[in-house]
């Protein structure tokens, strides 16, 4: 079956590139070169095709299932993409909510912050690779470690937030961070923006540092001080990476996972959940294979949606 | 260039002594919160379960059990695993930059027909929840009996394919098409181009590429878990979360196999960073 | 420059070393586990001479490996029993070798699912009885053993213990231990404030309020693990309900959630919740947490499995001021202090895709068997195999959950497993809702009638 697609696919994108009219120049040929192109590509397509295209169908496919995974099925239609929107104790809508308040926390707090430290460091300080170094750390460490910490952090009799704030004598603002349903959902999401902002900043730092530095020379020489130099040069010529940080940003945000599975598992009462701790729920806890997958083809959707129109957003001043 | 015309000059140097103090402070502030957690799980691999739990959960050890070390390396084969999630990552990082890398500039500077839409293909693979589609893939596998390391290598290869081929369309983007077009003219294939000239000038990608991928690999865990059963493959993840015990756990052990399993993460960080910067001061773009 | 070299030096030479430090502790350990093993295997030789005498001749002497997957790891209580039972068995069937690899017990539960799906299952594989595996039997992926379970056998493990592995009439797995769900508590507290374990819901409310006036907390619990909230309510239920009706109501086998003694049960349950019993901030506590405070002498109670009295041994500071009693009675007309939530849950099963699942099905009833007696001998588990071995090794508090479920009247195993998949997740989900009074009992009780009977 594998084969048979992968054939497919070849030959279509053979037959696309066969034709070279006469008239072109060396360059326009040898960028056209069709049997470069398709080794270029092969090794990336085939890997696609067959984990993550192939899989994708077929999570569709179960999507219209009710099955619970292991015994035979029932063909439903859409009843699974209705029931998650509409029954309330699933709590579909409100998770989604959740995600994009996530997805908008990260865009417009996380970035700013990573940008900010990733011109300030680019400029040149003292220290400046081990601050890199350092600002870095949480991405590497593991998610259970930053889990296991912050709820300690957030542990209403010994963690820190609560006895800082009975330090300075508080105590009225001490809560159950976690616990409570009206904070639960910002407690969580205060590790996850800061865990990753170390992430983007790597990125955009990279970019920043590959930027040529004869224009920022030339700028400086003109008269611009950092700020303008900033405003004017660096972040415009960094917006190819601008805008995979925020793919990566959102799409990340939406598909949110680990950290919440640690520090709430979605609760308490669905105070914090996200779409994907309910479709781990649904998909291996309950035996819902279906509606898990529905769950998880929305996700795909909105995800590639949103990848799509970032892109478009920032497609006119990168294409030149 | 015009833009910069008429902009005010430089402000005199109180200023910037100033500014430089008060982003001083921010950045040592924020180096403390970012190397918390670091410090935290050095102490708690020390401590037993009581201080991690309630009297001590900050400071440095009361007791300095370091036998957590001894029972985290003692049980299963910790060493083994490592080794596990070395060989997996590994290859991952090989087959992804290079599958990747290959894609990207097929896609972004080659000419052909419907790249854009399989360019916009490609970002499927971010959108993906991976544990969304584990039994789909684990069914695949077990259909072509793909077993061992690469049961683990194809998928975390494929999942990093769409991240890497971002991550590498950004920064090609800014080699300028001159190179090329410079290297044709002197009689290279397309080939030549690709190892010659964009190989070299996306290495600083390339790095930051690799400790992306690694990240990515060596922390997962579902994938871990339910394709490999065999203990001989056993990668690091699932070793740790093996340190869990059914309804109670022993938390200072768990931290000591963190710690040793973080620091190759920490060794491989240092080195791609070091060539990140190397690459960068000796100046990515020639003229 | 400098830093960034001073950095890598130190952070390679910290790596060296802890490789030098897990290479030696690997080889010590080899050697260690070596001596361990042929000291047991020695004290029970005795044992496995006459088992191997009795046992079945019909093994065939063709060298045969079998793999098995349990959640009994390094760090689970259970580890070691496994392992002597294991080396037990090789001894008596030198033909056969059992490769045991273990896994951590949350993610266990999505690995068997998909290897049943996917039809990757090993030789024998731990699972839950009662509603877990139900589809895994109906799937045709296990193989029925009931030809294997001998009247040798029925002498030592009842009937009525299989009855969470037995589907439709026919036997599908083995158990070896029967935990109980008990209400563990700090005596020394309690003889303190001159206060006797509670045994109707009356004494112990005032237990609670007691305690209360005391500045004292009664209950550790958490909600953020469910499961351990489950554990209370499922045993109040229990004890207002009553066995037969409680389980006919959860298998949908007739009755309905949304009648009296449900509400009773949850009625009382909130009392309890409302008046301050338990915890504050359990909503945001791990088990691991919550259970920290009840050993370190926080709350002087605990309602949770017997597999706790094994922890309280290591892991609270005086372990001797530790005792457990059963769950107090809410309606005396329908349930008896001997009533327990619990039985047996762990169960090892033989897949029908094995090649050698005559020789694995035998193995199972052996190897439970052992595993029932080591488990118990070292204070993991109550045995559910009967116990014709010296037990005077066995710790007090053990010995105590074993007496009170060898007396027991009526086993009802935990909602959660006892139910399908999707009605125990809509359980633990509606639980937590009513704990934090989004919804009245009664809400509850018709949320769960509906799930039950919709």
């Amino acid at each position: 079956m594998l084969m048979i697609i992968c054939n497919v696919f070849i030959g279509w994108k053979w037959r696309l590139t066969s034709k070279l009219s006469r008239g072109e120049d060396l360059m326009d040929r040898t960028m056209k070169n069709k049997t470069a192109i398709l080794l270029f590509l092969l090794p990336a397509c085939i890997l696609f095709i067959g984990i993550i295209v192939v899989p994708i169908i077929m999570s569709a496919y179960y999507s219209l299932l009710d099955w619970d995974g292991i015994t035979a099925s029932t063909f439903v239609g859409f009843k699974n993409y209705a029931e998650i929107f509409t029954k309330k104790s699933i709590g579909f809508p409100g998770a989604v909510k959740n995600a994009f308040l996530l997805a908008g926390l990260s865009v417009f707090i996380q970035l700013p912050i990573s940008l900010g430290l990733a011109l300030t460091l680019a400029k040149g300080v003292k220290g400046e690779k081990l601050y890199t170094a350092i600002f870095f750390i949480p991405v590497i460490i593991s998610t259970t470690v930053i889990g296991q910490l912050w709820l300690k952090i957030y542990n209403p009799n010994y963690g820190i937030v609560n006895m800082a704030l009975r330090a300075v004598g508080l105590d009225s603002w001490a809560a159950t961070w976690l616990g409570d349903e009206k904070t639960a959902l910002f407690a969580v999401f205060i590790p996850i923006l800061w865990q990753y902002v170390g992430y983007h900043m790597l990125l955009m730092y990279t970019g920043i540092k590959s930027q040529p530095e004869e224009l920022r020379e030339a700028a400086m020489i003109d008269g611009a001080n950092d700020w303008q130099i900033a405003r004017y040069l660096t972040i415009p010529l960094l917006k190819p990476v601008l805008q995979v940080c925020a793919i990566f940003a959102i799409t990340g945000s939406l598909k949110a996972f680990d950290l919440i599975y640690v520090l709430t598992n979605g609760g308490p009462a669905h105070a914090s959940e996200v779409p994907a701790t309910i479709m781990i729920k649904q998909l291996f806890g309950r035996n819902n294979y279906g509606v898990g997958s529905a769950i998880a083809v929305f996700i795909v959707f909105i995800c590639f949606f949103f990848a799509i129109l970032i892109k478009k957003a920032f497609r006119t001043e990168v294409d030149k | 260039m015009s833009r910069l015309h008429g902009i005010k000059g430089f402000r005199g140097t109180g200023k910037i002594t100033f500014g430089g103090a008060v982003t001083t402070v921010i950045l040592v502030l924020w180096s403390v919160v970012q190397i918390f957690p670091l410090y935290w799980m050095l102490t708690f691999s020390l401590k037993e379960n009581s201080e991690i739990f309630g009297s001590n959960v900050i400071g440095l050890p009361h007791n300095w059990i370091w036998s957590n070390y001894t029972t985290a390396l003692q049980s299963g084969n910790m060493f083994r695993y490592l080794l596990n999630s070395a060989i997996v990552t590994g290859a991952t990082i090989a087959i992804t930059v290079v599958a990747a890398t290959a894609a990207t500039y097929a896609l972004t500077r080659m000419v052909w027909r419907g790249r854009k839409t399989v360019n916009s293909l490609f970002m499927l693979g971010i959108t993906i929840p991976i544990n969304a589609v584990i039994l789909p893939v684990f069914l695949i596998l077990s259909k072509l009996h793909i077993t061992n390391y690469w049961a683990l290598i194809i998928p975390y290869s494929a999942f990093a394919l769409s991240m890497a081929i971002l991550i590498s369309a950004s920064f090609m983007q800014g080699i300028p098409k001159e190179l090329e077009e410079a290297a044709c003219l002197d009689g290279c294939n397309i080939y030549g181009i690709f190892w010659r000239i964009i190989l070299p000038l996306m290495r600083p990608a390339l790095a930051t590429l690799s400790i992306f991928i690694f990240l990515q690999a060596w922390n997962e865990l579902m994938y871990a878990v339910i394709f490999i059963s065999d203990s001989k493959y056993r990668t690091i993840t699932v070793g740790i979360q093996n340190l869990s015990g059914s309804f109670t756990t022993d938390w200072g052990p768990i931290g000591a196999a963190l710690v040793v399993a973080t620091f190759p993460v920490l060794l491989i960080y240092a080195f791609f960073s070091s060539k990140i910067q190397e690459s960068l001061v000796a100046g990515a773009i020639k003229g | 420059m400098k830093t960034g070299i001073k950095l890598k030096r130190l952070l390679s030479a910290l790596l060296v070393a802890a490789m030098l430090v897990s290479v030696s502790a690997c080889a010590g350990t080899t050697a260690t586990t070596d001596t361990t093993i042929k000291a047991d295997t020695a004290a029970t030789t005795t044992k496995a001479t006459t088992d191997a005498a009795t046992a079945e001749t019909t093994a065939s002497t063709q060298p045969i490996t079998l793999t098995m997957w349990s959640i009994a790891t390094e760090s689970d209580s259970f580890n070691p029993a496994y392992t002597k039972a294991i080396a037990d068995y090789e001894v008596a069937h030198p033909n056969v070798k059992i490769v045991h690899e273990t896994f951590e017990n949350e993610s266990y539960k999505t690995k068997i699912k998909s290897a049943v799906a996917a039809n990757e299952l090993p030789d024998i594989f731990y699972t839950w009885g009662g509603g877990f595996s139900r589809s895994f039997v109906e799937s045709g992926k296990v193989f029925a053993i009931d030809d294997f379970y001998t009247d040798e056998y029925k002498a030592q493990l009842s009937t009525a213990a299989l009855g969470n592995a037995t589907y439709d009439g026919k036997l599908y797995g083995v158990t070896y231990t029967t935990p109980i769900s008990l209400l563990y508590y700090n005596k020394a507290m309690f003889d303190k404030l001159g206060l006797a374990a509670p045994t109707t819901f009356d004494e112990l409310k005032a237990v609670c309020q007691k305690f209360l006036d005391n500045g004292i907390t009664p209950f550790g619990i958490s909600v953020k693990d469910t499961w351990v909230t489950a554990m209370c309510h499922d045993a109040l239920t229990l004890k207002s309900v009553g066995p037969t009706a409680l389980k006919d109501v959860l298998t949908k086998a007739g009755g309905s959630y949304n009648s009296a003694d449900f509400l009773n049960a949850d009625t009382k349950f909130m009392e309890l919740v409302d008046m301050g019993a338990f915890i504050e901030g359990a909503t945001g506590l791990s088990n691991d947490e919550a259970s920290a405070m009840f050993y370190d002498g926080t709350v002087p109670m605990y309602i949770t499995g017997s597999w706790m009295g094994g922890s309280i041994m290591t892991d609270a500071a005086n372990p001797t001021d530790f005792d457990v009693a059963p769950i107090p009675v809410l309606n005396s007309a329908t349930a008896k202090i001997t009533d327990f939530m619990g039985g047996a849950a762990d169960t090892l099963m033989v897949a029908e895709s094995s090649p050698n699942k005559e020789a694995a099905a035998q193995a199972v009833f052996e190897l439970s068997k052992s595993i029932s007696m080591y488990a118990y001998l070292s204070g993991s588990g109550i045995p559910a195999w009967k116990v014709d071995y010296d037990d005077s090794t066995v710790n007090a508090i053990t010995a105590k959950e074993a007496e009170l479920a060898g007396n027991a009247t009526s086993f009802t195993l935990w909602f959660d497993t006892l139910m399908e998949a999707d009605d125990a997740g809509e359980y633990l989900a509606n639980l937590q809702e009513l704990y934090v009074g989004n919804m009245t009992p009664q809400e509850f009780d018709e949320a769960m009638a509906a799930q039950l009977e919709g």
